[in-house]
């Protein structure tokens, strides 16, 4: 699909992630990002609403679509006076669409084939969920991966897990200095898959209304962006935002929590792709960034 | 047939609000040094998500209902440490002007026209968004006020934003529109894109309009740098900047540049890390400037529900305007 030659209004014309070009899984190639929509409900959720969160964080991402828009000249990072390279994001971010929401186990099921295939062709998933009880499948289709966990409820003891603070993980950390970044690359075995999970309750909770289990402690979009980037800059398999809940009562109009992960999601996805805007010095990886 | 009531004769009274609870008056009637509000309720230039075609009306609510609620009489006021008391007949609400939705040039002359009423008078308009296109008509007739005034007076002008809104034009929505309100300021005569400054911008800028800005000797501080020399600092350093050969200074007050934890009610949110207190200390760093003409926007009531952001920018007005709105007691 060729880049638009004229602007286009925010909300009009075909959605998908930042302007991505749409693809399907078959034409997914090595070291694409690979965006797939789960618009899954959990029953259990303490509210209904989850299920409108892949939508939202398209509607939000578009803001961030300068590639695929003539107008701009090209983007800075007015706080880092640094130019936002767009160069290849155009050719390596894919849109591959929502998966249809049919019976609990065949939605468990096709989660599973996807992820299996987007990670042999050697690419990354990008997941806008959605429950993130859906992200054990995830895991279940990445054999041996590790996973790295910002927010949410810790479920993987062996995993490195990054804010809110918890008392039943091993591995929890609380600012990104040199030294907990070390750590992470000391804890990532490089022979495994890597899957990073994504929620919104690792924000600080002030800062975002639309968390169905917020918590207190986390953090603010500075340091989540410069912990994503951190993770970017790893061969990472997936990666699954879970967590946003739009319809939260009187809050949807609102819009922040979906702002807030898709602004630091463009640090993981920057650094996903080589080119970041975090300083060097912040830049810990020793695995090479597939090109 | 309903027979006529002429029996019945009550007092009436302006329904609805006025900003700091006001008198209504005609732009004619604002008597030289006043504060001349005119509302800009209009939200048909903005690109994404509307509301503040509600905002003027929020403003005058919220601040009428602070306003209620602070000494009516000599207090001791923390931020400066002085003894004050209220100014009386200092601000006038002139209304709001006549919004065209479908003729963007006939809403610009509609608010030009008030606000140039107003400056050539010598009031100091104020007028209240809407989204940050109607900047430019309350400007352009700022503009055009100053030079009957003052023929040979050039302006400063401080934009404190998130965004430069400094595009030639923006998509569908061509020239005028709240992504070029700067833009088109910096056309106008009496002003020279070297004396113009922004402060609080955050995210992502387009690069280009930063460019043009910084080659033509504008100044651009970001939210960043709010955190880093602090918003006194920021603010000298502005007022500085953009009053250079000037002798009066315009300030647009766009909302968004607060953090949208804080402030989510408006249309372009960004998360600056700019806080509730930084952005007052900006204002109050304004304290003692030559305001000739100051806008508020970008406040739109139903995104956020809680009305926190209503009060927010009602106590920017309350901070900006703090020298007219009090006398010191060593004064009277």
């Amino acid at each position: 699909m060729p880049l638009r030659s004229a602007p286009l209004p925010r909300m009009a014309g075909h959605l998908s992630f930042m302007r991505a070009q749409t693809k399907a899984i078959s034409d997914v190639r090595p070291g694409d990002l690979a965006v797939l929509g789960v618009p899954f409900e959990d029953t259990s959720a303490p509210y209904a609403g989850q299920s409108l969160a892949p939508r939202a964080l398209r509607e939000t991402s578009v803001y961030f679509g300068w590639h695929a828009n003539p107008q701009f000249s090209h983007p800075v990072d007015i706080d880092a006076r640094q130019d936002i390279s767009t160069d290849g994001l155009h050719e390596r971010l894919c849109d591959l669409g929502d998966f249809s929401m049919g019976s609990e186990d065949a939605v468990h099921a096709t989660l599973r084939a996807v992820v299996t295939q987007i990670n042999k062709i050697g690419a990354c998933a990008v997941i806008l969920g959605g429950s993130d009880h859906l992200s054990e499948k995830v895991q279940g289709a990445l054999p041996m991966c590790q996973t790295a966990q910002l927010g949410g409820k810790p479920r993987d003891a062996s995993g490195f897990h990054i804010a809110p603070v918890s008392e039943s993980t091993t591995l929890t950390k609380t600012s990104n200095s040199a030294r907990q970044l070390t750590e992470l690359t000391e804890w990532r075995n490089t022979s495994r898959p890597l899957f990073v999970r994504f929620d919104l309750s690792v924000f600080e909770t002030s800062l975002s209304a639309l968390c169905d289990q917020p918590r207190l402690g986390g953090y603010d979009l500075d340091t989540v962006s410069h912990w994503l980037s951190a993770l970017g800059q790893l061969d990472v398999s997936a990666i699954m935002l879970t967590g946003l809940n739009p319809s939260r009562p009187g809050m949807g109009v609102v819009k922040v929590g979906q702002r807030l992960m898709v602004t630091a999601l463009l640090a993981f996805i920057y650094a996903r792709l080589g080119f970041g805007i975090i300083p060097p010095t912040r830049q810990i990886s020793k695995e090479s960034v597939t090109t | 047939m309903t027979a006529a009531i002429s029996t019945f004769d009550p007092p009436l009274s302006q329904p609805g609000y006025r900003l700091f609870d006001g008198p209504l008056r005609y732009v004619g009637d604002v008597s030289e040094g006043q504060i001349g509000v005119v509302g800009m309720p209009s939200d048909w230039t903005h690109s994404s998500r509307l509301g503040t075609r509600f905002g003027p009306d929020a403003l005058r609510r919220a601040t009428t209902l602070l306003q209620s609620m602070r000494p009516q009489g000599t207090s001791f006021d923390p931020d400066t440490g002085r003894r004050t008391m209220p100014a009386t007949d200092w601000l006038a609400d002139c209304g709001d002007a006549e919004i065209i939705a479908q003729d963007v040039d006939a809403t610009t002359q509609a608010i030009g026209t008030m606000t140039e009423g107003l400056t050539a008078a010598g009031a100091i308009p104020l007028a209240l968004g809407g989204d940050h296109y109607n900047s430019f008509p309350a400007c352009l007739g700022y503009s055009r006020g100053l030079g009957k005034r003052a023929p040979n007076a050039r302006f400063g002008y401080i934009q404190i934003d998130g965004h430069l809104d400094f595009s030639d034009s923006l998509g569908a929505w061509g020239s005028h529109n709240h992504a070029t309100n700067a833009r088109r300021i910096s056309e106008l005569p009496n002003i020279d894109v070297s004396n113009m400054v922004w402060v609080g911008i955050a995210g992502w800028v387009d690069g280009g309009d930063l460019a043009l800005i910084e080659e033509q000797g504008g100044k651009v501080f970001s939210a960043s740098d709010v955190h880093k020399l602090g918003p006194a600092e920021v603010m000298r350093r502005a007022l500085a900047h953009a009053m250079r050969g000037c002798e009066e200074l315009y300030l647009s007050i766009d909302i968004d540049a607060m953090d949208a934890g804080y402030l989510p009610g408006t249309g372009s949110i960004v998360h600056s890390g700019i806080t509730p207190r930084q952005y007052y200390d900006l204002l109050d760093g304004l304290a003692e400037a030559p305001l000739g003409g100051l806008d508020i926007v970008e406040v739109s009531p139903p995104l956020d529900p809680s009305e926190r952001t209503e009060f927010l920018a009602a106590e920017m007005l309350f901070r900006i305007l703090r020298r007219f709105r009090t006398r010191s007691v060593t004064e009277l």
